[in-house]
């Protein structure tokens, strides 16, 4: 861990009034890497995640979550039941004492809640405020709430997903939640060096479904342009042969293979040691791959049917040819590559002992870096908050607990 | 927001999208390709399906806000141009093979010297260094070890990608994450920043609560078709109707809508509506506790539902009762969504052969300092005088040698 005056964003301060997966997530970069973030819950409104698994051993439990606890590392946790009016006026002083402020409910609530964007300006006029929803705070669908099940369905996720001759398929998880938080979060440091910069806040309407489309560009660019529609293909490319997942030997394992050139398939040719498919013309181009793609595909299978994953990734690596096993959680662990980026260290979580968390997925020379605190427990911090940073009195504190405001 | 920053693109389509990022966020990026053009010039899609020079959609698609600037880094003249750039630069984002670029005299220890306040990105499928630094990877096998794969698909067949390339992308995306997160603490330390950024650790994020599965609850998570798995309870989310498919999440308040609906429409008799507290109905069933109506017959009766509407009669009704059902688009539907039209989000491109485009707008809505496209992208070499001559004073026969076009 690197020395605290070294932090990238250490003294840059957010109040994250956001839940679930986006927002949280895009806070996580900054609070891992030494803002002070503040996340805001209320006991009356338990964030979704809690109900998700994987459970610590398979048991349920609000607590025993690691999707809400590897998305919220190093943070500090604040319960405040909106709903009371003691509790609003907290919200403001901590809207007065943040840089960044971030919500990411429909449209609306936080203007029914008394804190929108006009309040908190008022009272910080120099405040970042962030307001990320599915489709936007503004437009005909803007109250279309949901998740990123949807999104990535209205977007086009779904219906490149899976085989041409089934129903769609889709991601298996909430497209737009892992394509979005990246590009929010680089967002949210653009404005906060802008701030330091120039004192300047400002207001941000970040839409999921309009972030989660630029992944989709060159083929929404190929029907607006070419009137040509893309669709799934199972593990085919459009442009290149052979490509698959190709089962091996074991219970269900796989590893993909992927030709992208004629050298790659002279390299793969050599693998198969079937020096036939060398001199057959009908390989010898990548066109003529692609239309005798499942020809290719069973001699592949064959060869592959009675090796392990991981023997045909080494075989088809050591010719140049791109092979990669299809990979589970189980096999992340054990990945050697992973093991030396240190991909998943270890947090001792207060409620459920040490868990593996996801580590940083880019790695900056020279600072030790990664989460630097387990997720907070609902409330965890509100003493030290509300006293520390908002400079409330203990009659205060008392107050707002008696008003039910901490809930 | 970042007008003050000057970013070097060395990358290929594996890094495109990161210094977009920054260029879209206000930077000026020079985008730095060799005398042949960056590699993504030459990948398709095509416009008019014709594989030729400046006829790329996906170089369209992720090179908007930059200039071009061709420079034969073979060549001392070249190298020596691509330094002075350096010392006017806040960033360098590359994405060649791990090593490469120090390989050839243009890494990280040289830039620094010709900077020392330079910030450096490289991407990478695995990263910099370890025992698969040096793996050749295409976006299906990094999407294989990243994870991702294998929680997608049927389970009677192989596991699938997202049938079109995303690692690339994702690892575009964290590279601009950690490009401003090394900015920062190089505005702490004044010192030059490395920043190592692998696609397969990018494409971990992207299985979410199923990347530590196995080391929270003892087993993995394994693919199951088109659900949602919650505790042992696999959801169906995709539901067929009459033009196409829904994407139905039943749970919660929503469900209970559903039910009423299925009621009036005659699909299942009224006892339904007192049968369970649908609301809470979810958790009894993740929790296993008796229900009256098992999780499989309310899937059916939302499916016989949808089944004989349209998709956008789906979406509409619901947008009015306060229930998503998704329309499953392709890009025609997409392109006709209302919602996206009535915010202003799409931008008319000009194509390189004259035409005009539908493409995808900025990022978000900002008021302080709001997103614009300046630029569209840029032929090969657009900006070569420009940037070469007066940025750096280079005069015409320099430019011609630094460029690799030659005298005159």
């Amino acid at each position: 861990m690197a020395s605290s005056d070294k932090l990238p964003f250490d003294g840059v301060k957010i109040a994250d009034f956001s839940w679930v997966w986006v927002g949280p997530t895009s806070t996580k970069y900054l609070a891992d890497h030494g803002a002070t973030v503040v996340r805001v819950e209320s006991l009356s409104r338990p964030d979704i995640l809690y109900s998700l698994g994987p459970f610590k051993d398979r048991e349920a439990g609000p607590t025993r979550t690691h999707a809400f606890s590897d998305f919220n590392t190093s943070k500090l946790g604040l319960t405040l039941n909106l709903k009371t009016p003691e509790a609003t006026e907290i919200a403001k002083r901590l809207i007065s004492w943040t840089d960044v402020y971030v919500e990411s409910f429909t449209p609306g609530t936080m203007a029914g809640l008394g804190i929108d964007y006009e309040v908190a300006r008022k009272v910080n006029p120099s405040i970042i405020m962030v307001s990320t929803c599915l489709m936007g705070q503004s437009g005909p669908a803007s109250a279309f709430a949901g998740y990123g099940f949807h999104a990535g369905a209205v977007a086009g996720f779904y219906d490149i997903t899976g085989w041409p001759d089934l129903a769609p398929d889709g991601p298996w998880v909430a497209y737009t939640d892992v394509v979005t938080p990246r590009i929010l979060s680089a967002i949210i440091m653009a404005a906060v060096d802008h701030k330091r910069r120039t004192g300047q806040g400002q207001y941000i309407d970040a839409s999921q479904l309009e972030m989660g489309l630029q992944f989709l560009a060159p083929q929404i660019l190929d029907y607006t342009a070419n009137d040509h529609l893309t669709t799934r293909n199972g593990n085919r490319s459009n442009f290149a042969a052979p490509q698959g997942a190709y089962s091996c030997a074991g219970d269900d394992q796989w590893c993909a293979i992927a030709v992208e050139s004629d050298e790659e398939w002279a390299g793969l040719v050599k693998v198969l040691g079937n020096p036939g498919l060398a001199t057959d013309g009908r390989f010898a181009t990548n066109s003529g791959r692609l239309q005798n793609h499942d020809e290719i595909d069973a001699q592949i299978s064959q060869w592959t049917a009675a090796k392990t994953p991981q023997e045909v990734m080494r075989l088809c690596q050591a010719e140049g040819v791109p092979a990669g096993v299809v990979q589970r959680s189980s096999d992340l662990f054990e990945d050697p590559q992973l093991a030396h980026r240190r991909m998943f260290p270890q947090l001792d979580d207060p409620q459920v002992g040490p868990v593996p968390h996801t580590g940083h997925l880019f790695d900056i020379r020279g600072y030790d870096h990664g989460p630097r605190s387990p997720s907070p427990l609902i409330g965890q911090h509100n003493e030290q908050i509300l006293k520390e940073f908002l400079g409330m009195t203990d009659d205060e504190i008392t107050e707002a607990v008696i008003a039910g405001a901490l809930e | 927001m970042l007008s003050p920053y000057t970013v070097l693109d060395l990358t290929d389509e594996k890094g495109e999208l990161a210094s977009m990022v920054l260029g879209d966020l206000g930077a000026d990026v020079i985008k730095v390709e060799p005398p042949g053009g960056s590699p993504s010039r030459a990948m398709g899609p095509y416009l008019e399906h014709a594989p030729e020079a400046e006829r790329s959609l996906q170089y369209f698609a992720f090179n908007r806000n930059k200039r071009s600037v061709t420079l034969d880094l073979e060549t001392e003249t070249g190298r020596t141009a691509l330094f002075s750039l350096v010392e006017k630069a806040d960033f360098i984002i590359e994405s060649a093979q791990a090593g490469a670029m120090a390989g050839k005299g243009l890494g990280f220890e040289a830039m620094r010297q010709a900077n020392p306040r330079i910030v450096y990105v490289a991407i990478t499928p695995f990263g910099q260094d370890g025992p698969h630094a040096n793996f050749p990877a295409s976006d299906l096998t990094v999407a294989a070890m990243g994870g991702p794969m294998s929680l997608q698909g049927v389970p009677d067949r192989a596991p699938v990608r997202l049938s079109l390339p995303q690692a690339w992308l994702h690892a575009s995306v964290e590279a601009s994450v950690g490009a401003l997160t090394a900015h920062a603490l190089m505005l702490r330390t004044n010192q030059a920043q490395f920043v190592d950024v692998s696609a397969q650790t990018a494409m971990i994020w992207t299985m979410m609560q199923g990347m530590s599965a196995h080391s929270v609850q003892g087993r993995d998570f394994n693919r199951s078709g088109n659900t949602i798995q919650l505790g042992t309870v696999n959801l169906r989310l995709v539901h067929e109707c009459a033009d196409g498919y829904v994407v139905i999440f039943p749970i919660g308040g929503a469900l209970f809508k559903l039910v009423e609906w299925c009621v009036q429409d005659g699909i299942i008799p009224e006892d339904w509506l007192t049968a369970e507290d649908w609301p809470m109905y979810h958790f009894k069933v993740l929790q296993q506790q008796p229900v009256a109506h098992t999780i499989d017959e309310v899937l059916e009766t939302v499916s016989a539902y949808v089944r004989d509407k349209t998709k956008n009669q789906l979406l509409e009704h619901g947008l009015a009762e306060g229930v998503s059902m998704a329309p499953v688009s392709n890009m025609e539907d997409l392109t006709r969504f209302r919602h996206l039209e009535e915010r202003g989000y799409w931008l008319t491109a000009p194509l390189p052969n004259g035409s005009e485009a539908q493409v995808p707008g900025i990022f978000a809505n900002l008021t302080g300092t709001p997103l614009s496209v300046r630029r569209w992208p840029p032929k090969l070499g657009e900006h070569t005088d420009e940037v070469l001559g007066d940025l750096l004073g280079l005069s015409s026969s320099q430019i011609a040698d630094a460029s690799g076009h030659g005298p005159g």
